[in-house]
């Protein structure tokens, strides 16, 4: 501290305690240097950690690819596979020649690919020699036997979910896959999703996040919509309907929403998040019950249920998990989301990138900190009473500490359908292996199928484990 | 100067408040930079109050917007230098002051005001900015920077060449 002196010169020359009061800021300077220093390089690590897996490696060898089925499926597909390089599109085929054929081919020679068309696949399999890989995304009930002539013909094949409409057609295509030793990926695209792959890799498996799983949940809000129409100039024959198993032009563009064609809303949109939750609790069900019916729609139209809830139960390595899921087409509010709850937190996890949050519970789980800093989670957001809520009623002492919220950092911007595509054809050149095969999206089926068998039989229904082994594809 | 006029424990305590306040703004200065590209689109576009018009305007400017950036990057991490270090701490008080005062008029804890930028608190009239800028008025009014700090050196090194010209 400088004092005052009597002298008046020694007052304005600079002496060792001047020259140290005046530096007084210097290590300061040096203690906040270390530490943004090493803040930057936490950040760094960070933003090259979520680069990495959001970019998917590997070398972009030409695969020779056929479409067969390019109707709405199909066109999201093939609007994700236009995004990956290294495709050759040699061949399209589709029934609905008049509109679905003609506009994929024309969008395909956008992109600078000439390619055949078909109707038939049969004549599709036979005259395209040159072919490597198919990828369906026709009706349900023709999965099972166009996956079969596609792998006897000795094409890989990415197949579409639902497997198939019928366990017996799906075990068809397990055993074709042995049989031949091509590859057979089903569309549980979440499967390839960098952020469900993360959430289980990382999040659940290496850091048990959620601690001691216990209930797990999931939902498929969609708003009433009209049934599908078609441009009534490039209306299809009745002829070739009925070839293909359709009685009508409606129930082609609706096939969804009848029984022998299709499985309905569970089994469309469903059968992608029950297939989560036997992925994340690394078990398939043990039982199901459920309730469903066409509850606002036409039934005459829509065979199929309209809205369906189902409980499932699990025997997981860790204990007993419930799971409930529920889906509607007639209010789209709250969207479609998968959750898991345990004792040290809940994961909220979609396809949307809108959702995806984790909670801590405070009283049970420790700090998150690490990883927080570790890039795997965002800042917690602290959700706390607003001074508003509390106009409503006095808190309650049963209701405990609100948890903190914290997002997933990875995010993922691509179409969703793109990295399960681009896994399938770094498998194809023998880059990968593939995330969901044949096996697994057998798992998937048979879980999924039962519920509309609990519907009807208005009782739990128990699953065999063998059940979830292709029996009869072995 | 009068050092006597406090004491150790009380210069010390103001010492240190200038420093905390500097490391403050410099970190906010110098996290904007690194991060390559922050903007303070967002922060204005969310602006309430009489001059909201105003800030909305300068955000839907290119150019303005980028003045903005850069100014506002290169204010924070001068002025959280010029208080760490106690060099041109007047300075650095006052432009720490306006900077401040910028940003509450942006967005003001009025009543009837509400953002969907969520704080990590509570404010009526008084926020963390409010208080930052009383802090800083307080050390524009007692010099810390003669007790401790570069200044103190620059004015010796000042008084001495004068005294070598005469």
């Amino acid at each position: 501290m400088s004092e005052e002196k009597g002298n008046a010169d020694s007052k304005k020359r600079i002496d060792r305690r001047d020259f140290l009061q005046g530096l007084a800021g210097i290590p300061v300077l040096g203690a906040f240097a270390l530490a943004a220093l090493k803040q930057e390089s936490y950040r760094r690590t960070r933003k090259a950690q979520l680069a990495s897996a959001a970019v998917p490696q590997g070398d972009a060898a030409e695969v020779n690819v056929a479409l067969l089925g390019v109707g709405a499926q199909g066109d999201v597909l093939l609007n994700s596979m236009l995004k990956i390089p290294g495709l050759r599109f040699k061949a399209v085929c589709d029934v609905w020649t008049e509109y679905n054929l003609r506009r994929a081919a024309n969008l395909l020679k956008k992109y600078g690919h000439e390619v055949n068309t078909y109707e038939d696949y049969r004549e599709m399999l036979d005259k395209e020699k040159g072919l490597d890989a198919v990828v369906i995304a026709t009706p349900d009930f023709w999965h099972a036997e166009h996956t079969v002539a596609c792998l006897q013909a000795g094409l890989h094949v990415y197949c579409e979910k639902e497997m198939s409409n019928t366990l017996e057609g799906a075990r068809r295509m397990v055993q074709a896959a042995r049989d031949t030793g091509k590859l057979l990926q089903i569309g549980h695209q979440r499967r390839s999703n960098p952020r469900y792959i993360f959430t289980h890799d990382v999040l659940l498996r290496e850091l048990n996040i959620l601690g001691r799983v216990v209930t797990a949940g999931g939902q498929w809000n969609r708003s009433a919509a009209p049934d599908l129409g078609w441009p009534k100039k490039y209306e299809m024959p009745v002829d070739r309907l009925k070839k293909y198993g359709f009685d009508s032009m409606h129930q082609f563009c609706n096939w969804r929403w009848y029984k022998n064609l299709g499985g309905g809303p569970i089994v469309d949109l469903g059968s992608h998040q029950i297939d989560i939750f036997s992925w994340f609790l690394g078990a398939n069900p043990k039982s199901v019950m459920a309730s469903g019916g066409t509850d606002y729609y036409d039934k005459a139209t829509h065979e199929w249920y309209d809205t369906v809830m189902a409980i499932y139960e699990y025997d997981t390595p860790r204990g007993t998990v419930r799971a409930h899921y529920k889906t509607q087409t007639t209010n789209g509010s709250l969207g479609y989301f998968e959750q898991f709850m345990g004792d040290q937190g809940t994961l909220v996890l979609s396809e949307s990138s809108q959702i995806g949050a984790l909670y801590r519970e405070k009283t049970q789980a420790g700090p998150w900190d690490e990883w927080v800093r570790k890039g795997y989670l965002t800042e917690p957001k602290i959700l706390e009473s607003k001074a508003e809520d509390l106009t409503q009623g006095a808190l309650d002492v049963r209701e405990t500490i609100s948890p903190d919220e914290h997002k997933i950092a990875l995010q993922f911007f691509d179409p969703y359908h793109k990295p399960h595509l681009e896994n399938y054809f770094n498998a194809v050149r023998g880059l990968e292996k593939l995330n969901c095969p044949a096996e697994i999206g057998y798992e998937s089926a048979v879980a999924v199928l039962k519920v509309n068998e609990a519907v009807e039989a208005k009782q739990t229904l128990y699953f065999k484990p063998e059940e979830f082994l292709a029996q009869g594809a072995a | 100067m009068n050092t006597k006029l406090l004491s150790t424990f009380q210069w010390i305590t103001l010492i240190l408040l200038r420093m905390i306040i500097g490391w403050h703004f410099l970190y906010e200065g110098l996290a904007k930079l690194l991060k390559g590209n922050w903007s303070a689109y967002g922060f204005l576009m969310e602006s309430k109050w009489i001059f909201a018009d105003l800030f909305r305007w300068m955000a839907t400017q290119p150019t303005v917007l980028q003045i903005i950036n850069v100014v506002n990057i290169w204010g924070l991490i001068l002025i959280g230098l010029g208080l760490m270090l106690g060099i041109f701490t007047r300075l650095a008080a006052v432009g720490g002051i306006l900077i401040i005062a910028l940003y509450y008029v942006c967005n003001p804890p009025l009543v009837g005001l509400f953002y969907s930028i969520p704080a990590e608190g509570n404010y009526i009239f008084i926020n963390k900015n409010v208080v930052e800028m009383a802090a800083l008025l307080v050390l524009l009014a007692i010099p810390t920077q003669r007790v401790a700090g570069l200044d103190l050196l620059l004015a010796k090194l000042l008084q001495q060449s004068s005294r070598k010209k005469n």
